[in-house]
């Protein structure tokens, strides 16, 4: 018993998982008991599971299906934003403008849409651009740290071998760190994530998560807004395994 | 022992690096020629030694053409024209260079390496896949031609290093450190590799630095010593030339290890520790 509070012990498969059972029990068992009283913070597990059901019957499907098409959408159109900002900052002329759009993730959501706003009129596609114009500043900054991580090694290898800059570009940027563009964008789908379920509560367009976060909210119903917690949370998680199981299925070479 | 010297195949004058205002290297000289001997093919095998921090990696991507010298420069023959003599300032790529980690593409497996370093080459594809699968034979390393870098030992990275350079570079290769960390039986692999590689055309030029001064006084038939020299006696602190042994000349290249051997090891060494 004493090695389960030892630091760096390591433990069988069995053991860990034990563990994991023991904290989810736990964590079920503080929510019951604290929420049977009359007053409580959060809603029994009752209340949640009654709004997962007014939900269902709303249309929740139909509403994740339009969250994660807006996500799709957003997250390639920044992704190849990033990308060729990112491949072409090793360029030097280019370098500062990268970088600069880099620093712009410090700026604030409402500055960005009221600009947005008087170039786009339609919320769908507010909705969008206000998504790629932040995740492009966050994807930007992680792809950049990518490239300044490669080796001098691995430029120098690919020299040797007679490339010219472009192909070095190519092989050892482009081609050879494709993996690790994948694990950046599962690292900053998080943030993407939170900020597509804000960003849909804000500008009501066709509906999604954020929506009905909103419309709960305004009802203070608390079941329906863990409820709709969850199922953010769980389909987050579900892209970010997508993701990583796809970077490792494809990419038998990648060890992050 | 006989032999003679025919062309100069490197030649290198006055060669300086700095990196901003620090000199790591200054007043590089050396020349090295192309060595006959009677009924066998003999390339040459270049040793670099001295202590760490004296500029040996340094002095080796000026010699590979990756770093642009401050001054000076470095000439290799050109083979291409078959004139004797005739000579080409090195660029990146001419010189092949197997650094300390054995550096490969991560994303290609060792066959997709080889085929990439003979991309230049004007043999058909059949042709570049049959001389791979014999370099693989040759060099144990059949087993492992679909296996990512990641997936390889220390061994069998840097003799995939080596036959991709051997395929894209010319007659030269510059290796950082080859027998660091190696075990005995790699070591050995390593030396066979020499050996295939210097029996395989008189210009083919290995040049290697090592901190195993036996390894060096055993396998190289010319020894550079780098360090920090001393004028007017003060020790400066930049990494020069400051001892060249000609294991030819003294009659010890080509021969197993002996008595003679140890105490060239003993000469180099003193000049190590005095620079």
């Amino acid at each position: 018993m004493k090695h389960l509070f030892t630091p760096f012990e390591k433990l069988t498969k069995n053991t860990r998982l034990l563990i994991v059972l023991f904290w989810i029990i736990s964590v079920v068992v503080i929510w019951f008991v604290s929420s049977m009283g009359e007053r409580h913070l959060f809603p029994s597990p009752q209340q949640v599971f009654t709004g997962f059901k007014e939900l269902y019957n709303e249309g929740l499907v139909v509403h994740i299906g339009s969250s994660l098409l807006l996500c799709f959408k957003a997250i390639i159109i920044a992704v190849v934003i990033s990308l060729i900002l990112t491949y072409l900052s090793t360029i030097p002329v280019v370098k500062p403008i990268t970088t600069a759009i880099s620093k712009l993730r410090y700026l604030p959501l409402t500055g960005i849409t009221f600009y947005l706003a008087i170039i786009i009129s339609d919320a769908r596609t507010m909705q969008v651009w206000v998504l790629v114009v932040f995740m492009s500043t966050y994807l930007t900054t992680s792809l950049l740290g990518m490239v300044a991580a490669i080796s001098q090694e691995e430029f120098d290898h690919a020299r040797s071998l007679k490339c010219n800059r472009w192909e070095v570009l190519w092989e050892v940027v482009v081609k050879g760190r494709i993996d690790h563009v994948i694990e950046v964008i599962r690292q900053n789908l998080a943030i993407v994530w939170m900020m597509l379920v804000t960003v849909e509560s804000i500008l009501v367009a066709a509906g999604g998560l954020g929506f009905l976060i909103k419309n709960s909210d305004k009802f203070m119903n608390h079941g329906r807004i863990i409820a709709l917690q969850i199922v953010i949370l769980g389909v987050g998680l579900f892209i970010d395994f997508v993701l990583d199981y796809l970077r490792k299925t494809f990419f038998r070479y990648s060890k992050i | 022992m006989n032999y003679t010297i025919e062309n100069t195949l490197l030649y290198v004058e006055d060669l300086s690096v700095a990196y901003g205002p620090k000199m790591v290297i200054k007043d590089v000289n050396f020349v090295e020629k192309d060595v006959l001997r009677e009924g066998k093919v003999t390339g040459q095998v270049i040793a670099v030694v001295g202590r760490s921090g004296r500029g040996k990696s340094t002095l080796f991507r000026a010699l590979t053409g990756l770093v642009k010298p401050t001054s000076g420069k470095v000439l290799i023959a050109n083979t291409a024209t078959g004139l004797d003599n005739d000579a080409k300032e090195v660029k990146e790529g001419d010189i092949g260079f197997v650094n300390q980690k054995y550096t490969l593409f991560r994303n290609k497996t060792v066959y997709q390496a080889l085929m990439f370093a003979l991309r230049n080459n004007q043999e058909t594809k059949e042709q570049k896949h049959e001389q791979i699968m014999q370099y693989l034979k040759d060099w144990g390393l059949e087993s492992v031609k679909d296996q990512y870098p990641n997936e390889l030992s220390g061994g069998q990275r840097q003799r995939t290093a080596i036959i991709e350079q051997i395929f894209c570079s010319g007659h030269y290769m510059v290796l950082d450190e080859p027998f660091s960390g190696l075990d005995v039986g790699n070591i050995e692999a390593v030396k066979n590799a020499f050996d295939l590689i210097t029996a395989s055309h008189e210009f083919n030029t290995i040049i290697y630095s090592t901190h195993d001064i036996e390894l060096a006084v055993e396998l190289a038939d010319s020894i550079y010593v780098i360090g920090y020299p001393t004028i007017d006696g003060k020790l400066q602190d930049y990494g020069t030339i400051v001892k060249h042994v000609d294991m030819k000349e003294l009659e010890l290249a080509w021969k197993d290890f002996g008595l003679d051997h140890i105490e060239v090891v003993k000469q180099i060494k003193a000049a190590m520790m005095a620079s």
